[in-house]
């Protein structure tokens, strides 16, 4: 009896692990997103290129940010015009760090890099304390902005 | 004609002393900057900080009236109470280190887990806890209600004389944003007004730098999370003191697995007059805090990514690191007269 109550404790910890919110994306957007790490996988992934603080190049796997901002209906494309382009995105870590991209930065209409929430470095998933999800910032010299365990993605108008 | 004109000035007399909108303005450093929210519903007057002075010093917001906010946070020591871990109205410890008060208009997340948003939500938690001042708000304000002294203050500050705990938590809120230290050698320093030794010096850019073993730079990169003009950024970190944390820190607020054992990052403004330090006040001193981070760093699921991997700093390097410390300490803090206890210098 003990050994299934046992049992029956860990399967729902790994259900209560798995069905567990891994990223927001809120603020100025009309679809709120809470997703789940099995919502994060189904969206189209992309790979880039890009340096890390050990001065090496390494291939990473993720979602491009700007896939997210569609889902969550962000004024991107022919929308990103007039005061929208005074919009950002706020990205948040687990541990409060945050860091800023204008939305011009995310759009493929205005730029040519691939900003990612990569999920994987070199064909192995990032590791904790890093992951699940980290942005990557393909040829920006300092990864400052490679916000390690992000949790969440705040639209915000500057005022 | 006389009477008409006394009758006038004791209007404006009057007036003056019901009026609660004197704008108190903060003093704030440019290199502070204004990332900061103070409540619409409660701007800073001079008659609201006055009255959240009172009640900051005042034993009435305990159950038994032998405490106050002031018991654990001493002006003189950076608003900290010297213990590991603080004693409350029953004789019985906290279960966490008392905090310093210092620079709060910047912090968003209060306490070590940062389960408050605003420094109004934070103020009734410690009167009502019962190892704290172990009086539910609701009576205190009844205490309070009941003297001569605070209804007319409450008056002037808030424009009614009915004392509710949200008032009592916006007074006390106002005073604390008023704690703003940015006077130390340090500030001196970069205004060039005061000269660093060159232990001061050399601990500075200790503390500044990331270590690079293949440019021979050295570097503790304390600046990680305790960077910024501020020292200290709004974030939570395990920094690794246990292999099995007993205290789930941060957790217990979101949740979150990734969220085990990690607490808010201190200010290390004042720092050498705040000890103990961490969470649970377990290092006397700042060598020992140093030693921690230099050679002790335990490792967890949750350890922070910087703090893996042992630093090695030499015994002169933490010298200098504990002499830049020293630097931050703001005596015109720690002595000023507008944070001290009120009922003494009536």
């Amino acid at each position: 009896m003990k050994k299934l109550l046992l049992l029956s404790g860990c399967l729902f910890g790994a259900w209560n692990v798995s069905a567990q919110v891994i990223l927001k994306v809120t603020g100025e957007v009309t679809t709120p997103l809470q997703l789940q790490a099995s919502d994060l996988k189904a969206l189209p992934h992309t790979e880039v290129k890009a340096v890390d603080k050990d001065q090496k190049e390494h291939h990473y796997s993720g979602i491009p940010l700007i896939e997210l901002l569609k889902k969550a209906g962000v004024t991107i494309g022919g929308q990103l015009r007039g005061e929208n382009l005074v919009k950002y995105a706020l990205v948040r870590a687990t541990d409060g760090y945050e860091v800023l991209f204008a939305l011009p930065e995310l759009d493929p209409e205005f730029s040519t890099r691939t900003i990612v929430l990569a999920d994987a470095v070199d064909g192995t998933a990032l590791p904790t304390g890093v992951g699940p999800y980290r942005i990557v910032v393909p040829g920006e010299k300092k990864p400052a902005r490679w916000i390690r365990e992000v949790r969440e993605i705040e639209i915000r108008f500057a005022k | 004609m006389l009477r008409w004109l006394i009758l006038l000035s004791s209007a404006v007399v009057l007036a003056f002393t019901l009026r609660n909108d004197t704008p108190y303005t903060l003093p704030i450093p440019a290199s502070f900057g204004h990332r900061y929210t103070i409540p619409a519903d409660n701007p800073m007057t001079l008659e609201g900080v006055a009255l959240g002075r009172f009640l900051f010093y005042d034993s009435l917001l305990s159950k038994n009236n032998t405490i106050s906010c002031s018991s654990c946070h001493q002006q003189n020591r950076a608003f900290t109470d010297g213990f590991a871990l603080s004693i409350g109205v029953n004789g019985r410890t906290t279960a966490r280190n008392s905090m310093s008060l210092a620079n709060l208009l910047w912090v968003r997340h209060f306490f070590w887990d940062g389960h408050s948003p605003t420094l109004e939500d934070q103020a009734l938690i410690p009167m009502a806890h019962p190892d704290e001042l172990g009086l539910a708000p609701e009576k205190a304000a009844r205490k309070l209600q009941q003297t001569a002294f605070y209804p007319p203050k409450f008056k002037r500050a808030f424009g009614t004389d009915s004392i509710t705990p949200l008032l009592m938590a916006k007074a006390l809120a106002q005073f604390e944003r008023t704690l703003i230290s940015a006077q130390a050698p340090y500030d001196q320093y970069l205004r060039h007004q005061y000269t660093l030794t060159a232990a001061e010096k050399r601990g500075l850019d200790l503390f500044m730098r990331t270590s690079d073993p293949t440019k021979g730079i050295r570097g503790a990169n304390c600046t990680h999370c305790h960077g910024g003009a501020q020292f200290f950024q709004n974030v939570f970190h395990n920094n690794g003191l246990d292999a099995s944390p007993l205290d789930p820190g941060r957790q217990e607020v979101t949740g979150f697995d990734a969220d085990f054992a990690r607490f808010r990052v201190p200010t290390l403004r004042n720092i050498a007059v705040t000890g103990p330090y961490m969470h649970d006040g377990r290092f006397r001193t700042l060598d020992e805090v140093i030693d921690h981070y230099s050679e002790h760093v335990a490792s967890s699921r949750t350890l922070s990514t910087d703090l893996k991997g042992p630093m090695h700093l030499t015994s002169s390097e933490k010298k200098d690191l504990i002499a830049f410390l020293h630097t931050l300490t703001d005596t015109e803090f720690l002595q000023n007269p507008a944070f001290s206890n009120p009922f003494l210098t009536q």
